[in-house]
């Protein structure tokens, strides 16, 4: 898997970055390219051949009796030859594009795979699986269509008009230029259309009126349900409506911008014929060899109109081009994302205590700083819990330690060692984590455990199930530990994921765990399970816990307290109420909220 | 032809549009036929002087004439084919898009709640494009093609029935090619699909699963399936295009060996003396370009045929089943009664996917009750049964004593408000996605009910206060404010009956009061239902019901509960061990 350098020192893009992904196969291409000339070539023979005929048969006009047979019946071989020569020529100029095109798109997609593997992991925190998938799935998809047809097709369409214009201009050159007058006007009209200032607002218009109206469906189905209830689904209707409305009134002129070149080029591309006329008959009128001239005339005659069928092709070439420029550099933006720095010199550690130093962080496109200047101390093999308001720095703080982010400014030392000055691999050893949102792969559950530790022997998986309150449901499973998940009729809750997900902490044994407190409430019996798991994973190592619930983390060995990406207080728990500050205020707020009761006799709630 | 209106869906005026459209291609096709009559006619005139006649170069000049004003016609009438086909298939596109949004507007809710039905909604929008794709670039041109075609070979039959024979004598093969290799192609494709959504499914899994990809430096090995994946699929297309190409190209050698087997028949004919020079020359000048317009055909109908699974869809839809009940009847009392209720998602033949089992409960009026119990119990079941997101599979639920089967859906869903988990925000500024609530409320209300919901403080904090746009799905508010502006709505709508889904994220403390706050707030005086999770909130309730799987196992009040020390009393006590829970 060879990784293209992506930081090249001006990175293409529209039409010659196209270009440079079509030569991703270059020999291939060539050959495609070459073959489709030739078939282009080709295209002219039967034309040629019935000329021959058609000479054949006026060299013995009118006593057609004497026509050479064997002569005429080979120009009728010679035309048929020249037909499948043209098909066979062109059949293989698009299988070696088609081939190109396909091991383009292997080659982009693992490229583009296996750069997302090595850019920082808050990317994808922040980017988001739908996106990237939709590169992968949908626009990288479209570049086929540029590579397998249009790329042939347009090499074609240049190749056969100069070659034809060379064989009429071998012919009689009078003749020859009337055509090629033809051919050039035709052409120019299509790059005039092209070239429109007018025609390209009109597209981006229509571009956005289409993404507009996209996003309205969207927004119409997922809300329908709401809009049901409150017994509007007139007022979202509406909004679909206009959107609906909207594109139509985009689409329509910018279809119709088209029509006048459009209908000029098939007509001119049908009536080229009538520019052979006016010459034919100034040539015919001073002509000593009639016979010479009549020929010659009804040649270019026969010639003239295959142009059309070449020249049509060119009016499809750049139809999607907008649209696949679009979508390569959809996925430029994310190759060009700079992969997570590796030290040159990486370094080990054998501590494990967690040190942020005047750390500062703002997330990419963001003006007000996530984290400001916050320093602490998680001690080795201590608690260290995170709390404060939504909003006020919890999770990037879980982000920096493993790198998903790189600080903007300060520094994070594990053990002594600045986190950037260990190879990522290491420093993921080191750390397990367990979010809230978790994810198992379409696998047994013995392999969804077992990818904390590759080399975890059956008996240890099974333990950590045991220590992580999974052992019990996995048994009732229709396979027990060889359950795939997502098989029919499989399928965990919440909380048994999440358990599964600690399971898989437990078996890694990393020295440092982040734990986001995970979703409550979902079931009583479940919550518990969840903490029993939560106290074997977190036995002898360095914890950093993201908290919501303050009773959890009241016997934590410290509690750092953020409020808009500062740290103002840390202490214990019993510290921090005597300070009668942020963290106490919480705290009284807390007891309060676990106090309320739904019910109609207080009315309000005691706050 | 009028099977095509139905495949299409077509309203009427879009199905004479399109008659219109179809007849202006025609017309295209026809009139380029004009220069190649000019061009038989030049070649007359050039014969001329061979056989002895005189040449008139008037009659060129009056020929070339004739030209220019047959470019014109052409000119004309591309022009009005290409307004025609797209105009029509563009203003169709919109009626059906409409049509199907307005469709969507008036399904039951539980045909959204399933997931691949909305996925399915989701497509259809995305079908309607297909549709005009079909009506823009396919149907009108095909049409034509094979109208022109057909006027092209009776004109030729009746000039000289063998020349044309010999011309179209190989279209019926070719013809045969394509049809025999659909079967094998349509093999090949569903093996490509196959192919295809497991790639996808592999893409899926390496992007959501790259943090724990990562952090069990699995790069590697996930890689390789996803690799594996990606290469069978490019494997897949290039043998589906060199098959398909193949029988492709056959038939176009097959077709296009027309070409010889014309001059073969033409000089056969023309030494017998048996055909004209000028007929010859014109089938000669037919026979090279004919060919192209028929292997159009030959690729535009399969096309046709793949776009008949999008109209499927849109059909599914559009004949979904509307639920029964038209009763406008005004309800007066709200005490809502289960008997005898069984349910399942998959309805009443999968036994095991029962989820409600013959369930006998009655919620008072004017009170708070409680639906408790572990997850999977039934208990959101149960609230979606009562707002008739779906029907009961047996037996009745009746509200105020009327049974709900028999009302108008909507009528029913105006006594209620809803208070779920996930949160669906508009695209449209904070006082419009309250006023969702209830858009015949005044300002004052609509300031009233986000005070009251503990929004106003929050809102006023937005760079433009009530008029903030909130942006795709409200993506810039926190879970709490969220909820608490779904209260707001409810509150607006002061529903009678109040339908709770108590939040399970954890929120901070403050957003945490503050929701309380709002809730107390929302519930005063109303018939109140909520799905409870944390049971201490629910302890004061006047009910509380208690489920697990799908049965009732006790029913009354906390008091009560506690001391028949069942799974109630068991639950809360495990809760509220968890609550005192500390690292």
């Amino acid at each position: 898997m060879k990784q293209k350098s992506s930081v090249a020192a001006k990175p293409k893009t529209g039409m010659a970055r196209l270009m440079e992904l079509a030569a991703t196969k270059k020999p291939l291409m060539i050959a495609s390219v070459i073959l489709s000339g030739l078939a282009s070539v080709a295209s002219f023979i039967p034309h040629i051949a019935i000329y021959f005929v058609v000479r054949e048969i006026m060299g013995i006009f009118p006593e057609f009796g004497n026509l050479d047979l064997e002569r005429t019946v080979g120009f009728g071989w010679l035309a048929f030859g020249g037909i499948l020569l043209n098909i066979l020529l062109y059949f293989a100029a698009l299988m070696c594009s088609h081939l190109a095109a396909f091991g383009t798109l292997y080659e982009l997609k693992v490229n583009f795979a296996s750069h997302l593997a090595k850019v920082p992991l808050g990317f994808h925190v922040l980017v988001g699986s739908g996106k990237l998938r939709k590169i992968m799935d949908e626009n990288i998809e479209k570049i086929e269509g540029f590579i397998a047809h249009q790329l042939p097709d347009m090499v074609a369409s240049f190749v056969a008009p100069v070659v034809m214009f060379a064989i009429l201009l071998v012919i009689d050159w009078r003749f020859g230029l009337a055509a090629a007058a033809g051919i050039i006007l035709a052409l120019a009209i299509q790059i005039k259309a092209y070239g429109n200032d007018g025609a390209k607002n009109m597209m981006e218009n229509y571009q956005s009126a289409l993404e507009d109206m996209n996003n309205a469906s969207v927004e119409y189905i997922r809300g329908i349900t709401v809009v049901k209830a409150f017994k509007q689904t007139v007022y979202s209707f509406r909004r679909m409506h206009s959107a609906i409305k909207e594109y139509t009134k985009m689409v329509i002129p910018y279809t119709l911008s088209w029509e006048n070149y459009m209908s000029a080029f098939t007509t001119i591309i049908n009536n080229i014929y009538l520019c052979l006329i006016p010459v034919g008959i100034l040539v015919g009128l001073n002509t000593s060899d009639y016979n010479r001239f009549a020929v010659t005339f009804i040649f270019y005659l026969i010639f003239v109109p295959s142009i059309a069928t070449i020249l049509m092709k060119i009016m499809y070439v750049s139809t999607g081009g907008m649209q696949i420029i679009g979508g390569v550099e959809r996925m430029d933006e994310i190759l060009h994302t700079a992969p997570l720095p590796q030290p040159e010199d990486p370094k080990e550690t054998s501590g494990h205590e967690i040190v942020f130093k005047e750390v500062s962080f703002s997330y990419a496109g963001q003006e007000a700083e996530a984290l400001s200047s916050v320093s602490f101390r998680a001690e080795e093999n201590q608690i260290t819990a995170i709390v404060g308001p939504s909003g006020g720095g919890k999770s990037t703080i879980a982000h920096l330690i493993p790198r998903f982010f790189d600080v903007t400014e300060g520094a994070i030392w594990i053990g002594g060692v600045d986190v950037r000055h260990m190879k990522s691999e290491y420093l993921m050893e080191k750390v397990s984590f367990v979010f809230q949102d978790v994810f198992l792969f379409k696998q047994s559950i013995m392999d969804n455990i077992r990818l904390g530790n590759q080399s975890a022997t059956d008996e240890q998986v099974i333990a950590a199930a045991k220590a992580a309150q999974c052992h019990e449901f996995i048994e009732k499973l229709p396979e027990k530990y060889h359950t795939v998940i997502g098989t029919k009729g499989v399928h965990l809750s919440g909380g048994e994921q999440q358990r599964i997900a600690i399971a898989r902490a437990i078996v890694k044994n990393a020295p440092i765990v982040l734990l986001d407190e995970a979703t409550a409430f979902s079931d009583p019996e479940n919550e518990h399970l969840i903490q029993q798991a939560f106290k074997k994973l977190m036995q002898g190592k360095t914890v950093i816990m993201i908290a919501h619930r303050l009773s959890t983390i009241r016997s934590a060995n410290k509690i750092v307290v953020l409020d808009k990406g500062r740290l103002i207080e840390q202490g214990t728990h019993d510290e921090l109420l005597l300070k009668h500050g942020k963290y106490s205020d919480m705290w009284n707020m807390y007891t309060k909220t676990l106090d309320w009761k739904m019910d109609r006799k207080g009315g309000k709630a005691h706050v | 032809m009028y099977k095509l209106k139905e495949l299409l869906m077509l309203t009427d005026k879009g199905y004479s549009d399109l008659k219109k459209a179809i007849a202006a291609c025609t017309i295209t096709n026809l009139s380029l036929m004009m220069p190649f009559a000019v061009t038989i006619q030049i070649f007359a005139e050039l014969l001329k002087p061979l056989m002895g006649q005189e040449i008139t170069w008037i009659r060129m000049w009056f020929l070339l004439g004739c030209g220019v004003i047959a470019a014109i016609l052409v000119f004309l009438a591309s022009k009005n084919d290409y307004k025609k086909t797209y105009v029509t298939s563009y203003l169709e596109a919109e009626n059906s898009r409409i049509s199907v949004a307005e469709r969507i507007r008036k399904l039951p809710m539980s045909f959204f709640n399933s997931k691949d039905l909305s996925e399915l909604t989701t497509n259809i929008m995305a079908d309607c494009s297909t549709t005009e794709h079909v009506l823009s670039h396919i149907i009108p041109q095909l049409s034509a093609n094979a109208i022109s075609i057909t006027i092209v070979c009776i004109m030729m039959a009746v000039f000289d029935w063998r020349m044309a024979l010999a011309v179209f004598i190989t279209v019926p093969f070719a013809l045969l090619i394509i049809l025999c290799s659909k079967k094998i192609q349509a093999r090949l494709s569903e093996k490509q699909v196959e192919a295809k959504l497991k790639a996808s499914d592999q893409v899926q899994e390496y992007l959501e699963g790259i943090k724990v990809i990562k952090a069990c430096g699995l790069d590697g090995s996930k890689f390789s399936a996803l690799d594996n994946a990606l290469h069978l699929m490019m494997k897949l297309a290039m043998k589906m295009e060199v098959v398909t190409g193949s029988f492709v190209t056959g038939a176009q050698m097959i077709l296009q060996a027309g070409v010889g087997l014309t001059v073969f028949v033409g000089t056969y004919l023309l030494t017998k003396g048996k055909i004209e020079l000028i007929p010859l020359l014109m089938f000669f000048v037919i026979v090279v370009r004919i060919y192209g317009p028929v292997l159009v055909e030959f690729t535009l109908l399969p096309e046709l045929f793949y776009h008949r699974i999008a109209t499927k869809r849109m059909r599914t839809l559009m004949s979904a089943p509307v639920m029964e009940g038209d009763i406008q009847k005004p309800l007066t009392h709200w005490n809502i009664d289960f008997k005898n209720v069984s349910f399942g998602y998959n309805g009443r033949d999968m036994q095991e996917d029962t989820v409600i089992k013959n369930l006998t409960v009655s919620i008072p009026s004017d009170a708070i009750t409680a639906l408790v119990g572990p997850s999977g119990c039934g208990k959101s079941t149960i609230s979606r049964l009562i707002a008739r997101f779906w029907d009961v599979n047996e037996g009745s639920v009746k509200i105020g004593g009327v049974d709900i089967k028999t009302l108008d859906p909507e009528h029913l869903m105006s006594y209620m408000s809803f208070v779920f988990q996930d949160v669906v925000l508009f695209n449209d500024t904070v006082y419009n996605n309250i006023r969702i609530g209830n858009m015949e409320a005044t300002k004052e209300q609509v300031l009233e009910a986000a005070k009251a919901a503990c929004c106003d403080e929050f809102i006023r904090a937005l760079p433009d206060g009530y008029q903030t746009m909130l942006g795709e799905n409200g993506s810039t508010l926190s879970g709490g404010e969220r909820q608490r502006i779904s209260i707001a709505r409810a509150l607006l709508k002061n529903a009678p009956i109040v339908l709770l889904d108590e939040a399970t994220a954890s929120l901070d403390p403050e957003n945490e009061a503050l929701i309380q706050q709002a809730i107390s707030s929302l519930i005063e005086g109303k018939t109140v239902i909520v799905i409870a999770h944390r049971l201490r909130t629910v302890a004061g309730a006047d009910k509380i019901i208690v489920l697990n799987e799908g049965r009732l196992v006790e029913e009354g009040t906390h008091e009560e509960l506690m001391n028949n020390r069942g799974l109630y009393e068991r639950l809360y006590r495990i809760q509220q061990e968890s609550l005192g829970w500390s690292v």
